[in-house]
């Protein structure tokens, strides 16, 4: 490795995955092999049915591949066990959906504490969580519960969630595809920070392009296929 | 996570209310059926207690007043070592008072020797005098009576009053209170005075109670009674059978317990014994207890099989709520899992809320079975007496809660295996 070339924290290689719905077996992704840059801007684009929501979701270890490997800063996730796959969502993802996915029994503050809710919630990490939600905009709706809030506010709830864990990783997936323009760009813009105040490796899932600024990474799927990047 | 657990309640109140109301109903009707064989334990432990000497009878006769003894035999075991005092008694069921047909709750002359009562160290009506005093020397040969409080209530009476009874007139002296539905149905006369009422032989009493002087150990004092009278023969004094039923459901319940308990019901034959055959029974009240024990096992394996179908109903509405609980939720258990939620939090968080639902529909529920039990205590003293145990309310929160984790047991075991990503992909 020369002394400018990229860290490749994310070497995606040769991943496959097919889903069996009935007779049918789907091959969602047919042999993705890429990078994706330690602390960069990463989108992943591509038409419906490309395989984009289920590369996002085989990164952030919600499901295992059929085949070939992931591997983050070295370690291939798809080996990892259960209980190490959960405390690698716990730990160092973030997620972000399209459909802001809050529990509406938790308010906004307890939505964004939900991950350690069984751990135990300790005063510094609610503190934590406060912040984390006036850092949002949200100082004044921390007792609200989802359904009182608007579409851009709940995504910026779910923001804080992934912020919360202060991930190495923050997978977004079509964080904007619910909210007008302006906000999604406010949304984007949340995303932005954490990459600038983190360092945080952020992968967005998206149709829409005119997010994309220069220096972004991009990545192109088509029939579980990349490509180009 | 149990604050996150009873938030998931409460968002669907009436669901969870409808299942909380379906385990309620079941745990009080469990409080409320085992309060019956509770109850009848309460009493019939509670009179015995009372009642320290030996009861003897006729062989195979469940109560007093279906038994038929030689009068004579009352001096015989009084000249036996190790007995204080000896009272023959007479009982006759009692079928009109002021006019109106006793039917239920019973009501019994009772016709005991006064001056051998006089003697008794401890007398379970004496005892419970509330209001007048206990017949004495001056009663005897008199239609003067000592009634209970509940009597006295039930014809509205009082100390110095006539009570008509069997269409004669009785001059109350005196109310006692025992608070027990076996004893408080006694109106207590002079044995004599029933004797002639009843057309009740001289020669004859129905059972004698003995009080031991302490100085024979009471098992050892009752094989020597028993010793004294194997092989003896007891003249038939007609037929007693056909007058079991007593109109109180209770009382014919316990007539019935103790028919089976003495191996049937006297009747008219056969009037003699053989020299192996025993012709009386002593009882202490340890026997009866003994007795009433392994009649509560049965009872108890009756009434288990009676709640066991109101739990079962109960548990298919717990694992319906919870079912359609966690299928209404398959979102959020994916966005728990995508947080790091691992399978056993999933698990854990439905058990809690299922266990909640078993908690409270527990409380609830023997908090109903608590009221109604003292509902019908208090509506119908003198008809049941229904007793819901400090220990049956604890078995019962805890059988309620066992039965609320059973319940969500499976909707949890579901929840779990449910692929994150398939559960957000729903979504």
């Amino acid at each position: 490795m020369t002394q400018n070339a990229p860290v490749h924290s994310i070497e995606i290689e040769n991943l496959t995955k097919e889903f069996t719905i009935g007779p049918t077996t789907v091959r969602a992704l047919r042999g993705v092999t890429a990078q994706i840059v330690d602390g960069s801007f990463q989108f992943v684009l591509g038409p419906s049915g490309s395989g984009k929501s289920t590369l996002l979701y085989l990164l952030g270890a919600l499901d295992r591949p059929s085949g070939g490997s992931i591997a983050i800063d070295g370690r291939r996730i798809n080996e990892l066990s259960r209980e190490e796959q959960d405390q690698f969502r716990r730990t160092e993802v973030g997620f972000v959906f399209q459909s802001f996915n809050l529990l509406g029994n938790l308010t906004a503050l307890d939505n964004v504490l939900a991950p350690f809710l069984p751990i135990g919630v300790s005063g510094e990490l609610r503190q934590r969580a406060e912040d984390l939600l006036v850092h949002v905009g949200l100082g004044d709706r921390q007792r609200h519960r989802p359904r009182e809030l608007s579409g851009g506010e709940q995504q910026r709830v779910a923001i804080a969630r992934a912020l919360l864990k202060q991930p190495k990783l923050v997978l977004a997936d079509e964080p904007t595809g619910e909210l007008d323009h302006r906000t999604g760009a406010e949304v984007m813009g949340y995303l932005r920070d954490l990459r600038e105040e983190l360092g945080t490796t952020v992968v967005v899932v998206t149709h829409d392009e005119s997010y994309i600024e220069p220096g972004d990474a991009t990545m192109r799927l088509r029939d579980g296929l990349v490509v180009s990047d | 996570m149990w604050r996150f657990a009873i938030q998931n309640l409460v968002s669907r109140p009436l669901r969870s209310l409808l299942a909380l109301a379906g385990l309620s109903v079941a745990i009080a009707g469990m409080v409320g059926l085992f309060s019956v064989a509770e109850g009848i334990d309460r009493m019939v432990t509670d009179t015995f207690s009372r009642i320290p000497g030996l009861a003897i009878m006729q062989a195979g006769a469940p109560l007093p007043l279906f038994s038929r003894l030689p009068a004579s035999w009352a001096e015989e075991i009084a000249e036996m070592d190790g007995v204080g005092v000896v009272n023959p008694e007479v009982w006759s069921r009692v079928n009109v008072i002021e006019g109106k047909r006793v039917i239920a709750p019973p009501r019994f002359l009772f016709g005991t020797s006064i001056a051998e009562r006089q003697k008794l160290k401890t007398d379970v009506y004496r005892d419970a005098m509330v209001e007048g005093r206990f017949l004495d020397q001056t009663d005897q040969l008199q239609l003067h009576t000592v009634i209970s409080r509940q009597i006295a209530e039930d014809h509205d009476v009082g100390i110095g009053d006539q009570l008509k009874i069997n269409g004669d007139e009785f001059t109350i002296v005196g109310i006692y209170h025992c608070g027990q539905l076996m004893l408080d149905v006694s109106i207590i006369v002079d044995i004599d005075v029933v004797r002639r009422l009843t057309r009740f032989e001289r020669t004859t009493a129905c059972a004698f109670y003995v009080e031991p002087d302490g100085t024979v150990e009471k098992e050892v004092l009752v094989e020597r009674i028993r010793e004294k009278f194997r092989g003896r023969e007891i003249e038939s004094s007609g037929n007693i059978a056909g007058a079991l039923a007593t109109g109180n459901p209770l009382i014919d319940l316990l007539l019935a317990i103790q028919n089976w308990l003495g191996g049937g019901t006297p009747d008219a034959g056969p009037e003699t014994t053989d020299a192996e055959s025993e012709p009386i029974e002593v009882r202490t009240s340890d026997d009866w207890a003994e007795r009433f024990e392994e009649f509560s096992s049965d009872l108890n394996l009756f009434l288990s099989v009676m709640t066991s179908i109101g739990v079962l109903i109960a548990v298919l509405s717990i694992i319906n709520t919870m079912l359609m609980s966690v299928t209404e939720r398959i979102i959020d258990f994916g966005i728990l899992k995508a947080n790091g939620w691992s399978r056993r939090d999933v698990m854990v968080l439905i058990t809690c809320e299922s266990a909640a639902l078993g908690v409270a529909g527990g409380v609830i529920g023997c908090g109903l079975g608590l009221v109604g039990t003292e509902f019908v205590n208090t509506t119908w003293p003198d008809r049941l007496q229904l007793y819901a145990s400090p220990p049956l309310l604890i078995f019962a929160l805890f059988f309620s809660a066992t039965l609320g984790i059973a319940g969500g047991l499976y909707p949890a075991i579901w929840a779990m295996r449910l692929s994150p990503m398939e559960a957000i992909r729903r979504g």
